[in-house]
């Protein structure tokens, strides 16, 4: 009894329970869902409901594994052709949030240190109005008889209107608007601790201002440019409401195929197949990449 | 005190700054109005606490902030606003700014890149380098997998790899502990006279400037109070700033009493001192007596004669081991310390708090300070 109270009192001490909290949030809200999406994926479609995920054989909890539907996603193009439009539009979004948050991030955290608050303040404002509303805010701007149409066509620019609307390049503006902020934060953080000297001492070994920029800004912004990337992949892979509003019929992605599977089959374990080969496709690159970091960090002997 | 002082033979002048002037902000004058030539293979230290322009000087040197008035010349070349990677002149960094992405191999090589050098003589020169520095087992290291001495070697290595006509040098040795410093700065100058390399440093560290320079400026809100060589700067100190900032020194505030061509007796507080030489002043003048406590000697007799000593009572004995300073409390209430050499291990003076005590010097070891 002493021995139990002892026990307790050293696992309940203020350290474990300050560490403790973020584990059991972590445990709570990701680790249980994720292992219940596993658990639907490769079970029959009867036995979809939280209760009867564990089925009891002889006083023992027995799992019954199921892999048609990773079978069917694997046969099924339609399920390749979504991920791989998928990762090509979320690719595509992130390459073209670098190329336009480099520059931007770059001048940010080169611009007088009294504007610098006002500016970052500048790249939060958007997200005082709801995320909806923004990309809704979008589809009046892009229709036939929108915003943009009717002003071109007012000044004669053009004499019909630009079909903008429910095509790839609506799709880009709303994924690169929404997630732009995403890369620009990380950067403007790591750009704004480069120190200067380093550009100083290539400056005095021979090396003009744009040189010093790909031999030294560049490379020591690395990590910024992975985490920006990261923030902005990740999430744009699963992208759902963009492509839903703002993209069209041959703007396929994988996000509205798993909603189908949801909402419209009621397929429970052949959407959480494809939720978790989702996920698997995001974290691979990731877990390979810090491995790589993580050699590269290690005192060579 | 210079380790290597160079040979007087008659050298042509490398830099030549003419009247430079900083200002910025059109307030804060960073350099005021400064000359100075420095020749082909000297060792050339801008001495000066916090604040006092010398950084902001060899910036100007560098190319990193252009002059508000004045010339820079190098080598006869109006050098004043050609930008840094056109300038045949290197740095070696405060701490160094060695490129964390780059190994030791690639930072030593990145200058000789930049001139598109064919490859064999790149790698004959970078491995030069590295021995020079004797680095070359660390080739392959990255910058944060090097204790501070080499880094600082790296840094060296860099800066000359490209063998540039004028080396700086800020603060060489100002990241480095206590220890490590008294070696390092003999390497440095070791291996700066064997490349043969004009140098400029800067350093507010003047133990460091007198035994790596062969030439020191003293500077001060932007001027310079005072340019030679390590002893003239040290013995002969032109100004009460100049002999107050480089060492120990006791001043007393003393008059004019006799002023002849071959010596001239003062007056002050305490004492009477009879210097040894003729000064450029007049009897009733106010002065000041500059005498380095190295050269008090401490007893407790009374010295015969009527110069050049004085007494006061012990009120504090610092224990160096090679030498120990005595605190002098004067009749005056002015506080003189005096070093005294332990050259035999049994403290020779014997003197304790609370001791009365004489001190006394030499004729030549004051210096009469009109300024």
């Amino acid at each position: 009894m002493n021995n139990m109270t002892n026990y307790l009192r050293r696992f309940f001490n203020g350290r474990h329970l300050v560490i403790g909290i973020p584990y059991l949030w972590f445990l709570m809200l990701a680790l249980v869902p994720l292992f219940i999406v596993l658990k639907i994926s490769v079970s029959e479609m009867e036995s979809t409901s939280v209760s009867n995920m564990v089925s009891w054989s002889q006083g023992w909890p027995s799992i019954k594994l199921n892999f048609a539907s990773y079978v069917f996603i694997g046969s099924d193009e339609l399920y390749v052709k979504a991920y791989l439009s998928s990762l090509n539009y979320a690719l595509l979004t992130t390459v073209i949030c670098l190329v336009i948050g480099y520059p931007f991030a770059y001048f940010m955290a080169r611009s007088p240190k009294h504007l610098q608050p006002m500016l970052l303040m500048l790249i939060m404002l958007p997200f005082w109005t709801s995320f909806l509303l923004r990309i809704y805010a979008w589809k009046t701007l892009l229709v036939s008889n929108g915003v943009i149409n009717n002003v071109l066509m007012s000044l004669g620019i053009i004499k019909l209107p630009l079909e903008m609307m429910n095509t790839p390049f609506s799709l880009m503006v709303g994924m690169v608007y929404s997630y732009l902020p995403f890369m620009i934060l990380p950067l403007y953080a790591n750009l704004s601790k480069l120190d200067m000297r380093y550009l100083e001492a290539a400056a005095d070994l021979g090396t003009s201002p744009l040189k010093a920029f790909w031999l030294i800004t560049v490379p020591l912004s690395k990590a910024g440019i992975i985490a920006g990337a990261m923030l902005v992949f990740i999430p744009a892979v699963g992208e759902y409401v963009i492509p839903e509003l703002l993209g069209g019929p041959n703007t396929l992605m994988i996000g509205r195929v798993l909603w189908d599977e949801f909402f419209s089959n009621n397929d429970w374990p052949m959407a959480s197949a494809v939720a978790v080969v989702m996920i698997l496709l995001i974290m691979l690159p990731m877990a390979i990449y810090n491995k790589y970091q993580s050699e590269q960090l290690e005192p060579k002997p | 005190m210079a380790i290597a002082p160079r040979a007087n033979a008659v050298r042509e002048d490398l830099l030549r700054v003419e009247g430079v002037t900083k200002i910025f902000d059109g307030i804060v004058k960073a350099v005021d109005n400064v000359s100075l030539t420095v020749a082909t293979g000297e060792i050339f230290a801008l001495l000066g606490g916090s604040g006092c322009g010398k950084s902001t000087l060899l910036r100007m040197l560098a190319g990193f902030e252009a002059p508000t008035q004045g010339k820079i010349f190098l080598a006869g070349e109006d050098i004043t606003n050609l930008p840094p990677y056109q300038r045949p002149i290197n740095m070696m960094f405060q701490s160094y700014a060695l490129f964390p992405h780059l190994t030791v191999w690639e930072n030593i090589a990145f200058g000789l890149r930049r001139d598109h050098m064919p490859k064999a003589q790149l790698i004959e020169r970078v491995e030069s380098m590295l021995s020079l520095v004797q680095l070359t087992k660390y080739a392959k290291r990255k910058p944060h997998q090097l204790s501070g001495g080499q880094q600082q070697r790296v840094a060296l290595a860099r800066s000359l790899a490209k063998r540039p006509k004028l080396l700086l040098l800020d603060e060489p040795l100002g990241a480095l502990d206590k220890k490590l410093r008294e070696t390092t700065q003999l390497e440095l100058v070791n291996i700066i006279e064997e490349v043969g390399v004009t140098c400029v440093l800067v350093t507010h560290d003047q133990e460091e400037a007198m035994t790596m320079a062969s030439r020191i400026a003293v500077m001060s809100e932007g001027y310079f109070l005072q340019i030679g060589s390590p002893d003239e700067v040290y013995e002969m100190p032109n100004s009460r700033q100049v002999a107050d900032f480089i060492g120990n020194v006791n001043i007393f505030d003393g008059v004019v009493e006799e002023d002849e061509s071959d010596h001239v007796t003062i007056r002050s507080a305490d004492c009477l001192h009879y210097v040894g030489h003729g000064i450029s002043g007049n009897s009733g003048m106010v002065v000041g007596v500059a005498l380095r406590p190295e050269k008090i000697l401490l007893s407790k007799e009374k010295p015969a004669g009527t110069f050049n000593w004085c007494e006061g009572e012990v009120t504090e004995i610092a224990y160096f081991g090679a030498y120990t300073t005595y605190h002098l409390k004067l009749k005056s209430g002015k506080v003189i310390k005096a070093q005294e050499l332990n050259n035999t291990r049994d403290l020779s003076c014997g003197l304790t708090w609370g001791d009365s005590a004489f001190a006394q010097w030499s004729d030549l070891a004051m210096v009469v300070l009109t300024q």
